[in-house]
């Protein structure tokens, strides 16, 4: 167990490692932060023509006491810029060792503080949405596997691709006109009052989200179930009497599990992505929309904090993930 | 005397598929008493399988089942629709012989045998667990009070099939059927699991169907023998009968694929010529004709009928193999060097 462990830990220093390299290199080469700190100026040679003596520094910023370069030259100072990428992203691995996530360029906050605050909201929301396609998933997997080629087995299959084929968005959107803007059954947006309003206003987000993975995990299920329902083992459990229902949630199901729990762990990896945009669409202020701000405005402290908390958080899943492995199939332990 | 434990009549069993209808099963009679051990031989997709399934309900939904089978006075096709509720694993059971898989991997071995006994006998937990341990003390499986919680891989080939056996018997069933994987274990784990079942079910007094494509397993074990082909009952007789005077030419074609004590050891078995007949509108002829060193023109024009001495050496053969009848086509089919099925034959091939 010790062993399994500290082979996680390397993998989630590995994972972090190039995530954040990547990242950080990303950001670098596809935006420039000071753009957003003080101006489009930054953007262009401008400096370095001023610099080089080609031309005279202008005076169009608020303080024209001094030349944009001087202001430019100094918010680069202040926030690191002018050193090397590499460079940089050493000073800022060394912090996030110490634990400091840095602070954000636009609005001075400590990024751990952003994420403090905007990340439970984003965790609620998927920890919801899980619940709801596990919910939805596992017993109608069940049923469609037992009545396989029947009317209600056909029926969810078809209703399964359908939810495959439309995009989050497109469900998201036409989820919020139904069910909270023409009828007014559940809240439009987040309402953060209380622990009860939190959970009643992201019902339908959760759902929305949930019920594309809903749609991956029946098909998974069913297709595991049908397998297992082949073995000599569930015809002898039939030949011992025992009843159908038994059979299904007793024997067939925890063996067909694998193929659910192995994309259950992948797919917080594609539930992060949803949420980047159902957060937007019910207007939580969750992590997905602080990154999408943060990437739009070339926060980089920000993006990569957030980047460094999810990546855990896949690593540490796909962590339990493993650990249901062997909860399920006792011949993992062995090995 | 008194009714038959089973009775299995007219049984026939179809499959729609979409090649068309696979006719597995084709009118199969045969009775079977308390305390007696049947076996149903034959080659691979005879329909020994699909008969076991039809008396346990096991086949697919898509199955259409005609025939009657009376199980201690019960119409199991009834029961079947009716009360299935404590019948299959009480009454009648089954087990399927590979223990690497009849047992799930899952679950623990005590598990597997308890929930009969808490499901069929609403025992307790605590009742149901030393059960467990007293049935597999009983076939064999030593320090049984740890194995109970312990998971299938962690035994061997033969606890597993030890435990396979508890579990079906678990519940006191009155008939077991064995079903014998083709694809054969172990053959000697094999052996040593049906002298083990034969000895329990003497104990109990209980009956058993033993399933096997091989006749050389059935003697010694079997008080009568039936052998498939191509979905029928093509002869059925007691144990020592059917070995010592067969008389269907399929039988004695199976009785020379089987190493005897009274041949030399080197002697070359003999497997059967040909292929399996098509279960897909199947002409209207002796299933064995292409592949019989007997047949003549009138076995092709019509299905032969069971005969013999009911319920005691039946067959359905117009021309049986160690009769005069029977003696005459072989003679005629070996002098002309083919029967009229184009089989080649020869003289030396071991006339019984
Ligand atoms: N569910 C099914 N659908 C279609 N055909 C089937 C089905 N089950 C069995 N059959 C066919 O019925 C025939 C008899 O099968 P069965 O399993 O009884 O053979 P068997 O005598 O047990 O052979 P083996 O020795 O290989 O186990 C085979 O041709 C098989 O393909
Ligand atoms: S002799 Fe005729 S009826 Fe008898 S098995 Fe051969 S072909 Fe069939
Ligand atoms: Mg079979």
């Amino acid at each position: 167990m010790a062993r399994f462990i500290a082979r996680r830990v390397v993998q989630l220093i590995l994972v972090l490692l190039s995530v954040t390299f990547i990242a950080f290199g990303a950001l670098n080469f596809l935006g420039d932060p000071l753009v957003n700190i003080v101006g489009p100026l930054a953007a262009i040679d401008y400096c370095d023509e001023v610099e080089a003596g080609l031309r005279e520094d202008s005076y169009t910023s608020i303080n024209n006491s001094r030349g944009d370069c001087e202001i430019i030259g100094e918010a680069k100072a202040d926030f690191g810029l002018d050193k090397p990428v590499i460079q940089r992203y050493f000073t800022w691995l060394g912090n996030i060792i110490t634990g400091d996530l840095g602070t954000s360029f636009q609005t001075q906050l400590p990024v751990s503080e952003i994420i403090a605050q905007k990340l439970p909201k984003s965790l609620m929301l998927m920890v919801m949405a899980q619940i709801i396609a596990l919910a939805v998933a596992i017993p109608i997997g069940v049923y469609s596997a037992y009545r396989a080629g029947r009317a209600v087995d056909r029926a969810t299959s078809v209703a399964s691709f359908g939810l495959l084929s439309i995009p989050n968005f497109a469900l998201g959107v036409i989820v919020l006109q139904f069910f909270a803007l023409r009828n007014q059954w559940l809240p439009a947006s987040f309402d953060d009052t209380s622990i009860g309003t939190r959970i009643h206003s992201l019902i339908l987000p959760a759902t929305v989200l949930g019920l594309g993975i809903a749609a991956t995990y029946q098909r998974l299920l069913r297709t595991d179930l049908l397998t297992t329902l082949q073995e000599d083992f569930v015809h002898m459990a039939r030949a011992k009497g025992m009843t159908d229902r038994h059979i299904m949630t007793r024997h067939a199901l925890r063996p067909s599990l694998f193929s659910l729990i192995t994309v259950f762990g992948v797919s917080t990896g594609a539930l992060i992505g949803g949420s980047l945009v159902i957060e937007g669409i019910f207007s939580i202020p969750g992590i997905g929309s602080e990154i999408v701000t943060a990437v739009v405005r070339d926060d980089f402290p920000v993006v990569l904090g957030s980047v460094v908390v999810i990546a855990t958080g896949f690593v540490v899943i796909n962590f339990f993930v493993d650990l249901l492995y062997t909860w399920l199939d006792p011949r993992v332990r062995a090995s | 005397m008194p009714d038959p434990q089973l009775t299995v009549e007219d049984l026939y069993v179809r499959f729609p598929t979409s090649r068309g209808t696979v006719e597995a099963v084709n009118g199969v009679n045969f009775t079977l008493e308390k305390g007696q051990m049947l076996g149903i031989v034959g080659e691979s997709g005879s329909g020994k399988s699909v008969t076991a399934k039809t008396l346990m309900n096991l086949l697919p939904r898509t199955a259409e089942v005609d025939g009657n089978i009376i199980f201690e006075g019960d119409d199991v096709r009834a029961v079947a629709k009716e009360r299935r509720k404590h019948f299959w694993g009480v009454k009648m059971t089954m087990v399927f012989q590979d223990p690497m898989t009849s047992l799930n991997p899952v679950k623990r071995c005590g598990e597997q045998i308890t929930e009969t006994l808490r499901y069929h006998l609403g025992d307790d937990k605590a009742t149901a667990k030393k059960k467990a341990i007293d049935l597999l003390e009983q076939v064999g499986v030593p320090e049984p009070s740890k194995r109970v919680d312990q998971y299938p891989h962690e035994l061997s080939g033969g606890l597993r099939q030890r435990v396979v056996i508890a579990m079906a018997l678990a519940c006191e069933p009155s008939l077991l059927i064995a079903d014998e994987p083709t694809t054969a274990v172990d053959v000697t784990v094999q052996k040593r699991l049906l002298d083990l079942l034969d000895g329990l079910r003497r104990d109990r007094g209980m009956s058993m169907i033993l399933i096997t494509h091989d006749l050389g397993v059935a003697r010694g074990r079997c008080d009568d023998v039936a052998v498939m082909y191509g979905g029928r009952l093509v002869e059925r007789a007691p144990t020592e009968t059917l070995f010592a005077d067969s008389r269907h030419p399929y039988t004695e074609a199976l009785l020379r694929t089987i190493p005897r004590i009274d041949q030399p050891s080197h002697t070359r078995l003999e497997p059967i010529a040909g292929r399996p007949p098509e279960l897909i509108d199947p002409a209207e002829e002796c299933a064995f004709a292409p592949r019989c060193r007997y047949a003549q023109p009138d076995c092709l024009g019509t299905i032969p009928p069971v005969g013999g001495v009911r319920g005691q050496h039946e067959f359905a053969c117009f021309h049986p193999a160690n009769t005069d009848r029977g003696r005459q086509a072989l003679d005629a089919n070996l002098a002309a060097g083919q029967t009229v099925t184009g089989l080649q034959i020869q003289a030396n091939a071991g006339v019984n």
